[in-house]
């Protein structure tokens, strides 16, 4: 017998461990981090700015530095994913030249992207320490993770 | 003896689908709860009995629920 489980993952971690997510999802869309701590201030005349939350998220401290957010640039737009005084995560796109609905769906791929990096991270980490080995492990062209793993000993 | 064994997809909207093979019965629920516990929400769980060739959908959403209405209506 077998079963097959379908999961929403759950972003509660520390800052690093969420940090950690945030640059790997960065670097797995091709986008360029920017200097830490960089705040987005307004919108512009011409700029268009969204917000994005990214569901089932939240800090694992009490009392959030409200410093917390990492930003990143692409293609004219500037993405900053920040972590409000409750934990809770959101990514925030500004661009000009883009429609808000352009805005949005960049800001859902980089949500979906962070929470697919922190969930992998944090699988494999506490799978590893319940005696699994990787055995086998790939990126698809839809940018989806396949990775085996089996009991090891 | 086969070694317990999970096949893992993380979708690129952070969806997540697990299978547990290589065990049964308890020690398989076991695996898949183990999952569920770090990971977060579980959506649905389906067994899938190979000696009968069929599936059983036994949990949880809502979208299982419409799944096992529909079945039993039949």
């Amino acid at each position: 017998m077998s079963s097959v489980c379908v999961l929403t993952p759950i972003v509660i971690g520390s800052w690093p461990m969420i940090a950690a997510a945030v640059v790997s999802a960065a670097g797995s869309l091709g986008f360029t981090i920017n200097v830490p701590g960089t705040v987005i201030t307004a919108s512009g005349p011409g700029r268009e700015r969204v917000e994005v939350d990214i569901d089932h998220s939240a800090g694992l401290e009490a009392g959030i530095d409200l410093a917390n957010s990492i930003s990143m640039y692409t293609d004219g737009m500037e993405i900053q994913v920040k972590q409000d005084e409750r934990g809770a995560l959101s990514v925030c796109v500004i661009g000009e030249g883009h429609t808000k609905g352009e805005l949005r769906a960049i800001g859902t791929q980089v949500a979906g992207r962070i929470v697919q990096q922190f969930a992998y991270h944090k699988l494999m980490t506490e799978l590893r320490t319940r005696g699994f080995d990787i055995v086998e492990q790939s990126v698809s062209q839809d940018q989806s993770i396949e990775v085996r793993v089996r009991m090891n000993g | 003896m086969n070694k317990p064994q999970l096949d893992i997809h993380l979708g690129p909207d952070g969806k997540l689908v697990v299978k547990v093979s290589g065990v049964s019965g308890e020690e398989c629920t076991r695996l898949a709860d183990m999952v569920k516990e770090i990971v977060g929400i579980e959506d649905s769980r389906i067994l899938t009995d190979e000696h009968f060739g069929g599936a059983r959908i036994v949990s949880t959403s809502a979208q299982s629920a419409q799944v096992n209405a529909r079945n039993s209506g039949r």
